[in-house]
C-alpha cells in the first residue's frame, strides 16, 4: 500500500489537508446561533445587545421585526409571508429562519388553529427601550464635569492606530515592538492569530481585524473570570458611543474595569491614567459589529490614508516607511527596490481574493479617483484571479493506496464500502485501485479483514 | 450548530444595498393646516411620530444618514441637523444617545421656529421651497463625502396642508431636478389629496400615501416608508393609483383637463389670451375655426 493519492478535481469535498485553512472570521450572527437559547435570552435584556443583534439581520428581517414591534399579538405566518412578493419567497424563508434561529421572534398559536410569529417578550421590550427610551441608562454614561484635558477626535485616531499597529507588530514578530503588556501577551497566548493564519488575518480590513481579535478575546473571558453577558454588553455600548465624547467608569464593576485595562491596551479605548474615572472611546471601537461593510467608510470620515499605487503593468507602489506594511506586501509581491519612501515590487502571487481586497483597502488616493469605478485596473484583477485559478487546479489530500485486489467482486465490495462511508477520494475500476483517505483507513482495513474472513 | 448561508445570489443583493442612504424628513408645522387649527395636539402626535420614524432609519445601519426639516407658511428650516452647536447629550435612560440627541435637537428647534412663527395664519405651506432646500442639502453632501462611496438619498414629505397650484412651477422644477439626481421623493398626506405631489412621486418613483387614519400614523410610516427603494421591490406595499396628471394654469393658477399652451414657451392657459404672459409672443385673435387648432389636450 502506497501512502499518497492524488484527488482528481471533482472529489473536492473530500478532505483538504494541504491548502491552509481559511481563517474563520465569524459575523455576529454565527457566534450567536451558537450560542445556547437562555444565554441569547439573558443577552436580550440589554438594549444595546438589541440593537446590535437588530442591526446585524438581513434588510427584509429588520422590516419584519420593525412591522411587528408595536404589535402585541402573534401575526399568523401566512400574514407575514404575504407581506413579501412571490417572487421573494426564499429569501423570506431564508429571513424566517435567521429570525427563529436567533430567537428574536417564536411561533406561537393563534386561536384558530393558525400559527403565527410572535417577538420575543424581552427582545420587544429591550428594543422599543432602546428606540424610544425608558428604562435605566446604560452603565457608563453618568453625567461627567467637563474634562479639563479634554481629547480630540484627532488625537483619538492617532492614538488607536499607534496601539492597533502595536499589536500588529507583535503578531509578525516585527522588532519594534514596544509597549505590549505581559497582560496582554497571556490574551495573545493559545489564540491562533499568531500561527500561519495570523497572516491572512493581516490581510483583513481593520474593522474585521478588531472584531476578529474580540472574538478570540470573548472565547476566553470566561476563563479569565469574567462574565461574558457584561463584557458584550460593555463592547456593545462601547461601539454605539460617540467618538470624541468622554464616559464615566462609575458603576462599572471590577471585573469590567480589568475588561477595560484590556481594550485600552489594544487602542479601543482611551484613558489617561488608569483611575481617571473617564474614558474616549476610538474609532476601532465604533460599529464593531458591521464588520461585513467592508470599504465603505462612514461619511465626514477620515480613514487612514491610501499608500498602494497598482499600474497596469504589475507594477506595485508603496508608499510607506512602515516595516510591517512593507512585510505584508512582500508576502505575495517580490520586491524590486526599495526608495527611502517608496517601494517598488512585481507580484509572483501566493494568496488570492484577500490580496485584492487589501490592496483596494489600501489603494493611494490617487487611485480611488480613477474613472473606472474600482480602485484597481481590471486587468491586474483578472490576473491575480487567473494565477489563483492555476494554482488551485490541483488540490492534494493525503490518502491510502489499496490495490492489488485479487477479483473485481473484491474491488467492489470494498469499493462501495467505501464510498458509502464518504472515506473514497478516487478509484479506478480497469486498475483496480483505489484511494481512501486517512482517517478512514482504519475502518475500512478492518471492514476488509472482516470480509476476507467471512469469505 | 444550525448554519444557513444566503445563496450567492442573496448576498450579492445584501452587499448592494450596504450604501449610505440619507432621508431627509420634511414635515409640515404650519399652524395653518386644518388637523392643526382643528386640534393643536395633533402637531405633537406627529412630531412624535415622525420622530420614531427618523431613529427607525437611524436604527437600520450604523451608515444612514438624516436630516429632518420643518416647513412653514413663510420659510423653511432645518431642524436635525442642528445649525448650531449640537447639543450635548447625556443619556438620561436606555434610549440610544444618537436618538436621545435627534429627539431632543428637533424638539428644541421646532419650539424655538413656533415661538417666533406670527399669529396670522396663512394655510398654505412652502412645501417646493422646502424640497428645493432638500436638494441643495443633498447637493452639498454628495459633494464632500469620500471618494468612492455611494450615496442614496430620498427625501419625505409629511404634511397636512392642501397642495396649491400657486407653487406649480416651483413643484415640477423640484420634481424633475430630483429625478435628475436620482433622489426619491415620498409623500405622506395626512388630510388631504394632493395631487400634484403624487405627480412628483410618480416622476421619482417614489410613494405616495394618503393615510386613511391620523392615530395610526406611526405604523404607517414604518411599514410604507420605512423600506429604502431597492427592498421595495421585495415588499408588497399599496398599490400605485391612477395619477391625476393634470397641470395648472399659468393665468389664474387653477387645475385645468384641457387649455391652451402657448406654441413657442409651452406655457399653460385655461383661456385665450392674445399675449403670451411668459416669452410675450403676440398671438393672432382666431376665428372661429382656428380656435379648435389652438385647442390642445394637455398630456404630460
Amino acid at each position: 500500500m502506497a501512502d499518497n493519492g492524488i484527488s482528481s478535481s471533482n472529489q473536492v469535498n473530500n478532505s483538504v489537508l494541504i491548502q491552509p485553512t481559511n481563517l474563520e472570521c465569524k459575523n455576529l450572527y454565527d457566534y450567536l446561533t451558537t450560542r445556547p437559547q437562555n444565554v441569547l435570552e439573558k443577552l436580550y435584556n440589554r438594549p444595546t445587545i438589541c440593537l446590535a443583534v437588530y442591526r446585524e439581520l438581513p434588510e427584509l428581517a429588520r422590516q419584519y421585526v420593525i412591522r411587528i414591534l408595536f404589535v402585541e399579538q402573534p401575526v399568523p405566518q401566512a400574514v407575514v409571508a404575504s407581506w413579501g412578493h412571490q417572487a421573494f419567497s426564499k429569501e423570506h424563508m431564508y429571513v424566517s429562519k435567521v429570525l427563529s434561529n436567533l430567537y428574536v421572534w417564536q411561533e406561537a398559536s393563534i386561536p384558530g388553529g393558525l400559527q403565527g410569529w410572535i417577538l420575543s417578550a424581552t427582545f420587544k421590550r429591550n428594543l422599543k427601550i432602546a428606540l424610544l427610551g425608558g428604562g435605566k441608562p446604560w452603565s457608563m454614561s453618568s453625567a461627567l464635569d467637563p474634562d479639563n484635558k479634554a481629547r480630540d477626535v484627532a488625537f483619538l485616531d492617532g492614538y488607536s492606530a499607534e496601539r492597533w499597529e502595536c499589536v500588529l507588530h507583535y503578531m509578525v514578530g516585527s522588532q519594534q515592538q514596544e509597549g505590549i503588556s505581559a497582560d496582554a501577551v497571556r490574551i495573545f497566548d493559545g489564540s491562533p492569530v499568531i500561527t500561519r493564519q495570523g497572516f491572512q488575518f493581516l490581510l483583513l480590513d481593520r474593522q474585521a481585524q478588531v472584531w476578529h481579535f474580540v472574538l478570540q478575546y470573548l472565547d476566553t473571558v470566561e476563563q479569565r473570570g469574567l462574565d461574558l453577558a457584561e463584557c458584550l454588553t460593555f463592547l456593545f455600548q462601547l461601539s454605539f458611543s460617540t467618538l470624541g465624547k468622554d464616559y464615566s467608569t462609575e458603576g462599572m464593576s471590577p471585573r469590567l474595569l480589568i475588561f477595560l485595562q484590556h481594550l485600552r491596551e489594544f487602542g479601543l479605548v482611551y484613558q489617561r491614567k488608569r483611575k481617571a474615572g473617564r474614558f474616549y472611546p476610538t474609532r476601532l471601537a465604533l460599529n464593531i459589529t458591521s464588520s461585513q461593510n467592508k470599504g465603505i467608510q462612514v461619511l465626514e470620515e477620515d480613514v487612514p490614508k491610501g499608500y498602494i499605487v497598482v499600474e497596469t503593468n504589475y507594477r506595485v507602489y508603496a508608499y510607506t516607511d512602515s516595516n510591517l506594511q512593507v512585510a505584508l506586501l512582500g508576502l505575495f509581491t517580490d520586491l524590486l527596490y526599495r526608495f527611502p519612501d517608496v517601494v517598488v515590487a512585481l507580484r509572483g502571487g501566493i494568496t488570492a481574493e484577500q490580496i485584492i481586497g487589501y490592496l483596494t483597502q489600501h489603494a493611494h488616493l490617487q487611485m480611488l479617483q480613477s474613472e473606472t469605478g474600482s480602485a484597481l485596473p481590471p486587468t491586474v484583477v483578472d490576473q491575480i484571479k487567473l494565477w489563483e485559478l492555476e494554482r488551485n487546479r490541483l488540490v492534494y489530500s493525503d490518502g491510502v493506496l489499496y490495490s492489488q485486489f485479487l477479483s473485481q467482486a473484491d474491488f467492489n465490495v470494498l469499493r462501495e464500502y467505501a464510498q458509502s462511508s464518504g472515506y473514497l477520494i478516487w478509484s479506478n475500476k480497469e486498475k483496480r485501485t483505489m484511494v481512501v483517505n486517512k482517517s478512514g483507513h482504519d475502518d475500512v482495513k478492518k471492514f476488509w479483514k472482516r470480509y476476507s474472513k467471512g469469505n | 450548530m444550525t448554519t444557513i448561508e444566503p445563496e450567492d445570489s442573496k448576498s450579492n443583493d445584501f452587499s448592494s444595498t450596504d450604501e449610505i442612504s440619507l432621508l431627509i424628513i420634511i414635515l409640515d408645522t404650519n399652524p395653518g393646516q386644518i388637523i392643526l387649527r382643528d386640534n393643536p395636539h395633533t402637531l405633537t402626535q406627529c412630531v412624535d411620530s415622525v420622530i420614531a420614524f427618523a431613529n427607525s432609519h437611524l436604527m437600520q445601519k450604523s451608515q444612514n444618514k438624516l436630516a429632518v426639516m420643518a416647513c412653514h407658511s413663510k420659510s423653511s428650516e432645518f431642524v436635525f441637523p442642528s445649525s448650531q452647536k449640537p447639543l450635548d447629550v447625556r443619556q438620561i435612560d436606555g434610549q440610544y444617545e444618537i436618538f436621545t440627541l435627534v429627539e431632543k435637537t428637533i424638539k428644541a428647534n421646532l419650539t424655538k421656529l413656533i415661538a417666533a412663527e406670527s399669529t396670522v395664519l396663512c394655510n398654505e405651506s412652502l412645501l417646493a421651497g422646502a424640497i428645493s432646500m432638500a436638494l441643495c442639502y443633498i447637493h452639498r453632501i454628495q459633494k464632500t463625502k469620500p471618494v468612492g462611496c455611494k450615496l442614496n438619498s430620498r427625501i419625505l414629505v409629511v404634511t397636512g396642508s392642501g397642495d396649491s397650484a400657486f407653487q406649480y412651477m416651483s413643484y415640477m422644477n423640484v420634481f424633475f431636478t430630483a429625478q435628475k439626481q436620482n433622489v426619491v421623493i415620498d409623500v405622506c398626506a395626512l388630510d388631504q389629496h394632493l395631487s400634484l405631489l403624487q405627480q412628483g412621486c410618480d416622476i421619482t418613483n417614489g410613494l405616495y400615501l394618503k393615510i386613511p387614519q391620523l392615530q395610526g400614523l406611526l405604523q404607517y410610516l414604518l411599514w410604507v416608508f420605512l423600506p429604502e427603494p431597492p427592498i421595495r421591490l421585495k415588499l408588497v406595499l399599496p398599490p400605485p393609483v391612477k395619477v391625476d396628471y393634470r397641470a395648472a394654469c399659468f393665468c389664474h393658477r387653477e387645475m385645468v383637463d384641457v387649455g391652451y399652451v402657448c406654441s413657442v414657451c409651452l406655457s399653460i392657459f385655461c383661456k385665450f389670451s392674445p399675449i403670451c404672459t411668459t416669452c410675450h409672443t403676440v398671438f393672432k385673435m382666431p376665428g372661429p375655426l382656428a380656435v379648435k387648432s389652438k385647442k390642445k389636450k394637455m398630456k404630460l
